[in-house]
């Protein structure tokens, strides 16, 4: 019987903090971890929670993250609930097992602080980690606060094990920005948080011996192209599945999640689209902007795997002008989010205009002021009916400005 | 443990296999020897993780798997992660009681060839070994990347030509020594690490088993000849191993609990290292008058290896 | 007398040796195919393996005992029982599963499995051998009715 942990009705926890927390109520049976700042701490909190009686798991501290994932990976198709932490350096070195993973149609969950990568090396927050799993089959949801990264690792237990779901799934949040900072955490109680993500009813068993399975299996050219669409299939069709377990979640917290998030959308003209904690300060800059008479609105993608291409092109449909805010650095292309976006938008009847803003790399902060200097560059592209900008551009960078390409114009 | 009788071959033979036919392996390749050894050694429910290589791309290629118990492949590196984990979910779940059958006897077993085991795994093996997992980790040695057509590996002897480390008129082939893979594993304080070889069946079983019932990991290394890379006819593949064993090549021995080795084979006749290296064609360029000096070197290596191991065994060390 | 050839379907079980690796199952479309790619081994409980013998199991369609590698061959291995002491050196070194061996008693070769290696040739010690190869083609009971005899072994 596990010791009983005493909870306030509001808590001050970090990011890092919440999502431990949420891995001691789901009742993960195994973490299979490595440290790496800035996500250690949660794994050492499980590792805690382990060695004071709060949870009955095995808290499994490997010799590297790829043996991490690894380690998940042997775990879950073993039948029991699994989750791990990591950033920037150790998602990049597990990177091939992600992956696997996700081949194999693990429920594995996987908490996310990220964090920029290598060279230069640097432990503070963008989204460079983030980026790099894109393609890798996992689900994935963005925290943008401390109680975002407790309530979305609730979910995305629900929604990996779900039957018709059996992905694993990712919850990012911006290293430092919220992994370590303390914020007030209105958590569920333990009945009701486990209540709501309900005991784990594995499939494809290893340990259920009148049923022994063969994980892992090549299929080469007369089989691979099937199985991975079969998996893209069921990516893009947990999409119902996410919307229902988050309407379920507000029904016991108040709080809503959806796949997008819209903030004064109904009749922008400009907008901001982003990720991450970005968001949050981008409403602010926004209802200044609205009291300077600008139409400002702003776009959170909560969850951007799979890619919320129709809603994203609706959401914008009506916008002159938008910014794509990526922060990550694009390694000489427009950045990944700006092109996803573009890409939804070229299938819209209105066709808006899309700008790209790289900011805040390596923890370099974003300002109020630097997101107003965006809005206002987007009124200009919506007055003079074209990019008056470079497209994509540096913001907050020191050193002459940096902008890339121009819109074409006859 | 349930483990089966190997009092005599009979009795051995009336064990029924979990590995089918139809896999993929060369005729001849001795990894599905002792696979069908492994698995015959016990009764209890298996759960195994295999690296990718020979072993894995042979018998679970979709839509086929030659495996009866439950099976674990996730890459080139990471089998020994991948049992630690199934190992740790076994723990857990057994405590709270749900498990399909709490009281089924089950037991952790990981195989590597000598490419993931010796260079690519080694971080991952030496680490599931560190944390103490309930596993055995079975090594088939064939001294080189056999499935991706015969690269050099840490394993690889003096003198081999391998793809990657060529024999020609500048080069004798391989030029380090084989890793020690032996001495590494009993130095993570391992509680049973083997070398054992297939033509000797009882050994290898009673190895197998001694793993297996040992609480803890354990380790043994196992020649694996490839009649594909060491190039000889696939009909000889306990002939070569006989030829291994006896020149000690292979010298067959186990270390307990780090530090306690005892030798399980000597020949009653120690044949020289020629015979065993004539035998097989990636050595064949030795036999030239430029290259000869690197048999001496070849025999001189076993007799040192082979003098230190009787120290070792004199010394209970 | 003659010596009793063996049945070529030995101990098969309904499904042994039916499907072609190459060809696998028809190959199936995305809608079909395993979650995953995990397969499992069996069809029904298969608690009780480890203590039935192959032709006891209901093997699923994914499992490769249900399919062959009879033409890997190009020579393969005829059985006489009665040279055979039941050694079982062909069972413990064949690689390919391929030795039927029940209650102690080499019956004879699973043909769906074997790929002609020799192996259990080499290490059958009768004299004559109760295994030899032979062209994938040759004919078991002439074969065996023209076994060869007992020879003198030739002082070294």
């Amino acid at each position: 019987m596990a010791v009983k942990y005493d909870l306030q009705e509001r808590e001050v926890w970090d990011g890092n903090f919440a999502a431990s927390q949420a891995l001691r109520q789901a009742d993960v049976d195994v973490v299979v971890a490595y440290p790496i700042t800035p996500s250690t701490p949660i794994v050492e909190n499980y590792g805690n929670y382990v060695a004071n009686g709060y949870i009955n798991g095995e808290f499994v501290m490997v010799e590297s993250e790829h043996a991490a994932m690894s380690g998940c990976i042997g775990a879950s198709a073993s039948g029991g609930r699994v989750s791990t932490a990591t950033s920037s350096q150790g998602f990049a070195l597990m990177a091939e097992v992600l992956y696997q993973a996700s081949g194999m149609r693990l429920p594995i969950v996987l908490n996310v602080v990220n964090r920029a990568l290598a060279a230069p090396l640097n432990v503070r927050g963008d989204h460079a980690d983030m980026y790099l799993g894109r393609d890798s089959g996992w689900i994935q949801f963005g925290a943008f606060n401390a109680q975002e990264a407790y309530d979305l690792a609730l979910c995305a237990f629900k929604v990996a094990e779900n039957h018709n779901v059996r992905l694993p799934v990712m919850v990012h949040q911006d290293g430092f920005i919220t992994s370590h900072t303390a914020q007030n955490v209105y958590p569920l109680s333990d009945e009701v948080a486990y209540g709501f993500v309900g005991d784990i009813d594995p499939v494809d068993d290893m340990l259920d011996f009148s049923r022994p399975v063969t994980y892992g299996a090549q299929t080469e050219e007369d089989w691979h192209f099937e199985h991975k669409a079969k998996q893209h299939k069921a990516i893009l069709d947990s999409t119902p599945i996410i919307d229902d377990i988050f309407a379920e979640f507000k029904k016991l917290s108040g709080r809503e999640y959806k796949r997008i998030e819209e903030y004064d959308m109904d009749d922008a003209d400009v907008c901001v689209i982003g990720l991450g904690s970005t968001v949050e300060s981008a409403r602010v800059a926004a209802k200044e902007m609205r009291e300077e008479g600008v139409k400002a609105g702003v776009v959170a993608i909560r969850c951007f795997r799979p890619f919320p291409y129709e809603e994203v092109r609706e959401a914008l449909s009506g916008v002159k002008s938008i910014a794509v805010t990526d922060r990550s650095s694009p390694g000489g292309a427009m950045g990944a989010f700006y092109n996803e976006v573009a890409a939804a938008m070229m299938t819209s009847q209105s066709r808006p205009l899309v700008t790209n803003y790289i900011y805040g790399l390596g923890g370099r902060d974003i300002s109020i002021e630097n997101i107003k200097t965006i809005y206002k560059e987007q009124q200009a592209n919506a007055d003079a009916g074209y990019i008056t900008t470079d497209i994509q551009q540096f913001t907050n960078l020191r050193g002459p400005h940096l902008g890339f390409f121009k819109t074409a114009r006859g | 443990m349930a483990i089966t009788s190997i009092k005599n071959l009979k009795e051995f033979s009336t064990n029924n296999d979990r590995f089918e036919g139809a896999h993929t392996l060369c005729p001849g390749c001795a990894h599905s020897m002792m696979v069908r050894e492994l698995m015959n050694c016990t009764d209890d429910n298996l759960v195994i993780s295999t690296n990718t290589g020979c072993l894995e791309v042979s018998t679970a290629v979709y839509p086929f798997t030659s495996w009866d118990t439950s099976w674990i492949h996730i890459g080139f590196e990471n089998a020994a992660s991948a049992i630690g984990g199934a190992e740790a979910m076994h723990k857990v779940r057994k405590r709270k009681g749900t498990l399909a059958d709490n009281d089924a006897p089950v037991k952790f077993v990981a195989f590597g060839g000598d490419g993931s085991t010796f260079d690519i795994g080694f971080q991952w093996l030496s680490g599931a070994v560190e944390r103490r997992h309930d596993f055995t980790y079975i090594c088939l040695d064939n001294e080189n990347y056999a499935n991706t057509g015969g690269q050099r590996s840490s394993a690889t002897p003096i003198g081999s030509t391998t793809s990657t480390a060529q024999a020609g008129t500048h080069s004798y082939g391989k030029k380090e020594k084989k890793k020690d893979i032996m001495a590494i594993m009993a130095a993570h304080d391992m509680p049973y690490v083997a070398q054992l070889s297939p033509n000797k069946w009882k050994m290898m079983a009673k190895g197998f088993q001694k793993a297996l019932e040992t609480e803890g990991p354990c380790f043994i290394n196992t020649v694996s000849p490839c009649c594909t890379e060491w190039k000889f006819e696939p009909k000889d593949t306990i002939a070569i191993t006989d030829l291994a064993t006896d020149s000690l090549m292979f010298p067959m021995y186990e270390i307990i609990d780090g530090h306690e080795l005892n030798i399980l084979y000597r020949p009653k006749k120690i044949l020289p290292v020629e015979d065993y290296l004539g035998a097989q064609g990636r050595y064949k360029h030795l036999f030239k008058p430029e290259y000869k000096h690197i048999i001496e070197k070849i025999q001189s290596d076993i007799d040192k290896d082979w003098a230190m191991l009787q120290r070792r065994e004199e010394a209970r060390v | 007398m003659a010596v009793e050839s063996q049945d070529i379907n030995l101990l098969a079980n309904d499904n042994r040796g039916k499907s072609q690796l190459e060809a696998g199952f028809d190959l199936l479309g995305w809608d079909e195919v395993t979650q995953g790619s995990v397969l499992p081994s069996f069809d029904g409980d298969a608690t009780q393996v480890a203590f039935q013998k192959a032709e006891e199991r209901t093997y699923s369609g994914y499992n490769s005992y249900t399919a062959t590698v009879a033409s890997w061959r190009v020579v393969k291995p005829i059985f006489n029982i009665d040279v055979c002491i039941d050694c079982q050196n062909c069972w413990v070194w064949c690689p390919d599963s391929s030795i039927l061996s029940r209650d102690k008693q080499m019956l004879g070769i699973d043909y769906d499995h074997c790929k002609g290696c020799e192996i259990c040739s080499e290490v059958c010690p009768t004299n004559p051998k109760s295994l030899l190869m032979f062209s994938e083609y040759a004919d078991i009971e002439t074969e065996l009715s023209q076994w060869p005899q007992k020879q003198k072994k030739e002082k070294k």
